[in-house]
């Protein structure tokens, strides 16, 4: 059992006052409301004398933004060492579970298998995450039907749940324990009775969602991959990808999507590889020299996209692809919504529930 | 910490044409490079781009890599056209190569076509280092014209070597043109081997791959005893890029050696 603690909201927002002087801290910013009428949240730099703001559900930006740039050097060339900008020390409010979910995978990626990135080690070393738990949902949002809950349980530093006067702080690893250690002054011991309450707001947030989730049929988890296998050849894709227009924003916003490209040039007299976020609904993603592409059909690149989420993933890691922040669905300019991709599957395979 | 996209450098010693369309380059690199051959390396062109590549010479020779290039793309063009002696960037060894210890005391098939034949070359050099340790070498070799064949003037000497059995076909013959003609799949019928205790290696454009492969099977060939070198868009060598990944695999990490076994239930590997 993690460590809880209580920090009142006053001194939540003393305590961000004195994190400012050793770490860049981002915060949830609103933003202008969008057409959905929903107010979005954005990550921002927090400044001096700003209040900390609670964002009842994820931000727009995706937690891997923080990890791998969009587009960044990676490597000098040869014996040249090394010149990387210094990271300094991050803290950011506001991370959701989702966010968190996606990040095992971020990390399976780059700090598991063949190699580690030296660059993503550092980053994550740096930064210190304080997730908290959702209070509402978007209409885009499905983390349950992913088997991922509106509120993390593991994969934090710090976890703030809101109470009525303040927050519950769950302990999630040593950078969080330390935070408390270095600044004692502000957090309190939880009692039972706000342990209570904190479980009370979690489970009425999860029927919620629920009974919002009920009528939308969303193929589970045990049937994913079966989906994707089985609906291998069925018109689906095709379907599903005559409103694509190409733009790569569903992999760009996706919290899970990792894919990048590798590029030589030269900056100011001096070559370097520079790496940045790539999509596999881009026509030349697998196109070899010579012409070469086994994703030649848009079909073929829609498929890949769900092959990687739902098969490969659950192959390697027993988990979706997907952490169901609805992130995609939101930012698709042809309305293709990976719901609806899933229950086409299940329906046509006589799948559906 | 080590970068894993930091390529080390070498310098481009040789340039050897090969044919209209293939050379090869003779780098030397400034570390020590080790190889086994089957594995692939990313080549830098400074400033311009890298491109995925299967060395072609003996893994054992230290001071220098061989690579084999035909001229297809980018980068490929630009090599083409590079004059010797500039610095070019490595990166690598990557994925698993050729489970040699596997092939002990087996009749080795190999079929190579085109430039296929390139990391063929390093696993036959392999190979011959301890040519006793296999029973025999059956190399079936395939290019489209005569004009097209590589390393023109070491074949000769392979197919001279106790132990190797080497035929070369063409697609398309001509006058100059003594040898046989013929699609590659034309000269696997009546094999000198002992399908009991043989293993099949293929290398080739994936074409030429996908009918060799059916051609094995139908020959009794057991799918776990084909070897296919597989080739995707790898890019950043370890897995994490995304771009060659096929089904549940990704080609740098997990091949570029496959068996057919591996892969005969993942969809579109000829693709």
């Amino acid at each position: 059992m993690n460590k809880v603690y209580f920090i009142a909201t006053d001194k939540l927002s003393f305590l961000v006052e004195r994190l400012r002087d050793n770490y860049t801290v981002f915060s949830p910013a609103a933003k202008p409301q969008n057409y959905t009428k929903e107010v979005d949240y954005s990550f921002q730099k927090t400044a001096a004398k700003d209040t900390l703001l609670f964002n009842p559900y994820r931000c727009v930006e995706p937690l891997k933004s923080f990890f791998t740039l969009a587009k960044e050097k990676a490597a000098d060339y040869f014996a040249c060492e090394d010149n990387l900008k210094d990271l300094g020390q991050v803290i950011i409010f506001g991370v959701k579970s989702c966010d968190i979910q996606a990040h095992r995978i971020q990390d399976f990626v780059f700090l598991e298998g063949a190699a580690e990135e030296s660059l993503y080690r550092a980053r994550r070393e740096n930064t210190i995450l304080i997730s908290s738990d959702c209070t509402a949902f978007k209409e885009v949002c499905f983390c349950l039907s992913m088997d991922v809950l509106p509120h993390p349980t593991t994969g934090f530093d710090m976890n703030l749940s809101p109470l009525n006067d303040g927050f519950l702080a769950e302990i999630g690893s040593e950078k969080g324990q330390e935070l408390v250690n270095n600044y004692p002054e502000y957090f309190a011991v939880a009692k039972d009775t706000q342990i209570a309450a904190r479980l009370a707001k979690r489970n009425n947030l999860i029927e919620r969602l629920k009974r919002e989730l009920a009528p939308k049929n969303i193929p589970p988890t045990s049937i994913q991959q079966r989906l994707i296998k089985e609906g291998f050849s069925l018109d689906t894709w095709s379907q599903f990808m005559q409103t694509c227009v190409e733009c790569g924003g569903c992999n760009l916003i996706c919290d899970t999507c990792h894919c990048f490209l590798l590029e030589d040039r030269k900056s100011a007299g001096v070559n370097e590889k520079v790496k940045m976020w790539d999509s596999c609904l881009y026509a030349n993603y697998a196109r070899v020299a010579g012409g070469a592409n086994p994703n030649k059909m848009r079909a073929q690149r829609l498929r890949f996209r769900f092959t990687k989420k739902f098969d490969f993933f659950f192959e390697h890691l027993k988990i979706p692809g997907c952490c169901g922040c609805g992130r995609c669905i939101e930012v698709c300019p042809g309305k293709i919504d990976i719901r609806e991709v899933l229950k086409d599957l299940a329906k046509k395979l006589n799948l559906a529930q | 910490m080590k970068n894993i996209y930091k390529p080390i450098e070498g310098v481009l010693e040789n340039i050897i044409t090969e044919s209209s369309k293939i050379k090869t380059f003779v780098i030397r690199p400034k570390e020590r490079f080790d190889f086994k051959c089957g594995q692939f390396i990313e080549l830098t062109l400074p400033g311009i781009g890298e491109a995925p590549f299967t060395p072609s010479s003996d893994p054992a020779v230290k001071e220098k890599i061989d690579v084999t290039i035909m001229n297809a793309g980018k980068v490929t063009s630009l090599l083409h056209n590079s004059p010797k002696n500039i610095s070019l960037g490595i990166r690598g060894p990557y994925g698993k190569g050729y489970p040699l210890h596997k092939f002990e005391g087996k009749d080795v098939l190999i079929v190579g076509g085109g430039v296929g034949l390139a990391p063929l070359r390093a696993l036959l050099f392999g190979l011959f280092a301890d040519i006793n340790k296999y029973n025999k070498i059956v190399f079936r070799y395939g290019a489209r014209t005569a004009q097209d064949i590589i390393y023109k003037d070491q074949i000769p000497v392979w197919a001279a070597k106790e132990r190797v059995d080497w035929l070369t076909t063409v697609d398309v013959g001509d006058p100059s043109w003594t040898g046989h003609v013929g699609l590659i799949t034309t000269v696997l019928n009546d094999l000198p081997i002992d399908m009991k205790k043989a293993v099949a290696i293929v290398c080739g454009p994936p074409i030429m791959m996908k009918f060799v492969t059916l051609k094995l099977l139908d020959l009794g060939f057991a799918p776990a005893d084909i070897y296919l070198s597989m080739e995707k868009s790898m890019s950043c060598g370890l897995g994490k890029c995304g771009h060659c990944r096929i089904g549940k695999f990704y080609i740098c990490k997990d091949g570029p050696v496959f068996t057919y076994e591996e892969l005969k239930d993942t969809h579109d590997i000829w693709d």
